[in-house]
Parts: C-alpha cells; sequence; structure tokens
C-alpha cells in the first residue's frame, strides 16, 4: 500500500527537522572543542588537542554524511 | 534575467533575504568545516617546539656578588621581567622567572625544613629550585626556568626555559 503524497512530505519534513537539529547540536559541540583547545594551548597544555581536532573532523564528516542524506531525501519521490 | 530585473526595478522585498532550511544546513556544515579546520590550526600550532627562547644575553652580577644560600631579583630580558637568581647552599646558581603563576606575587627564595624552596608569601605557593616545580600551594603550573651561564666570574642570562607543562 502507497503511502499518500503529502504524509510523504510530512515525514520527510520531520526527518530534515531532525537532521538539522543534530547537525546544530554537532557543530556546537565542535564549538566547545575549539575554546577547550585554545584555552588549553594557552594554559601550556597541549596533551589533548590532536584527539580533540580529530574528533572535530569525525563530528564534520557525521554533518557532510547527514547533508549528502539530506539532499538524497530530497530527490527522492 | 532574474538578475536583469532586479536592476531594472530595485525593489526590496523580505522575500529576497529568505533563508530556505537546506541553505541553512549547507551554511551549518561549511561552519563546521571552518571550525575543523581552525581547530587543526591550533593543534599544528600547538606542535611548534618552543621549550627554550633564546634572548640577548645579559650581564646579571659576578659570582662573588652571591654567597651561597642567597638571592638575587633582577629583571630579564625587558626592565619590567621580573627574576630570582639564587645560589644554592651546594654553590650552584639557578635563576628562575619571579612571578609565581597563580596570581603573578614576586616568589621569595626561602629555606624551610632544611629545603630550598621559591616560596611565595601571597598563598603559600612554593616552587622546587631544581626544576621550577610545583612543591605547595595553589599554582598550577612550575615556574619557567632562566637560563644561565657563567663566563668567567661573571653569571649571564642567556634564555628562558619554558614550565614543564
Amino acid at each position: 500500500m502507497n503511502t499518500p503524497q503529502f504524509l510523504r512530505r510530512r515525514q520527510k519534513a520531520v526527518v530534515f527537522v531532525g537532521f538539522l537539529l543534530f547537525a546544530l547540536i554537532l557543530f556546537l559541540i565542535q564549538l566547545w572543542l575549539f575554546v577547550m583547545v585554545l584555552e588549553n594551548i594557552l594554559a601550556g597544555k597541549t596533551g589533548m588537542v590532536i584527539q580533540a581536532s580529530a574528533f572535530s573532523f569525525l563530528l564534520l564528516g557525521i554533518n557532510i554524511w547527514m547533508l549528502a542524506g539530506v539532499k538524497r531525501l530530497m530527490k527522492m519521490q | 534575467m532574474n538578475d536583469k530585473l532586479k536592476e531594472d526595478f530595485p525593489i526590496e522585498w523580505e522575500d529576497d533575504h529568505f533563508v530556505t532550511r537546506r541553505e541553512f544546513f549547507k551554511f551549518l556544515t561549511l561552519a563546521s568545516g571552518g571550525v575543523a579546520v581552525g581547530t587543526a590550526a591550533l593543534a599544528a600550532y600547538a606542535q611548534i617546539p618552543r621549550e627554550e627562547i633564546k634572548f640577548e644575553a645579559a650581564k646579571i652580577c659576578s659570582t662573588e656578588d652571591l654567597k651561597p644560600g642567597s638571592a638575587l631579583a633582577f629583571s630579564f630580558p625587558r626592565p619590567g621581567d621580573l627574576c630570582i637568581l639564587v645560589r644554592k647552599q651546594d654553590g650552584e646558581f639557578v635563576a628562575f622567572k619571579r612571578r609565581c603563576t597563580h596570581l603573578s606575587c614576586p616568589v621569595e627564595y626561602e629555606v624551610k625544613n632544611e629545603r630550598e624552596l621559591l616560596y611565595c608569601p601571597c598563598h603559600n605557593g612554593a616552587f622546587s629550585l631544581d626544576d621550577g616545580s610545583v612543591v605547595q600551594g595553589p599554582p598550577p603550573h612550575p615556574l619557567p626556568q632562566v637560563k644561565i651561564e657563567v663566563r668567567g666570574s661573571e653569571i649571564w642570562a642567556t634564555g628562558a626555559i619554558k614550565g614543564d607543562h
């Protein structure tokens, strides 16, 4: 049984907003990481900056993956 | 065509500045990339070795000016940069920055319980004379060490060594 068009659109909108909110949370975590790295460097502690940087890139990867997913979702009929 | 129309009829509509959710998502991903690159740049900057910093050498005093178990305050490399030169009881010369790493009070040379220390009277902080490490109190970091050289009968300051933090 096919889902009606208007319901599919509503489902897509919900998925989109969910992805958007999640991307926003990931971005805030990235900002927090950036500030934490800066504070630690100014305090002379450099033991965790590489890991924090790698984690920030991981979050970027998730954001890009979600953007690609959203694009795919919008192309779906 | 649309741009030409806007040029001919330059009327601002609220819809001109409308940002769709998809555009916002793209912007967010772009900003996320910017922050990631910025964090990586900071991490790369932190890897640059700067343990030892060289300055123009400056004479502090002659070796005869300081008896074993005494200290002398001096400025290095600039006039306002407080430092302290200590001749330990065994005769060895050591020098450190004089500002406590807690709240920048000047530290003093003291002998407590037969142990030589650089003592901060403001909040009872103390640093080891061996490497400037924190022995007691609230200072969060070791005292940076001043590199000195004994040239004949004179003592010269030649650089600074960062604390081991």
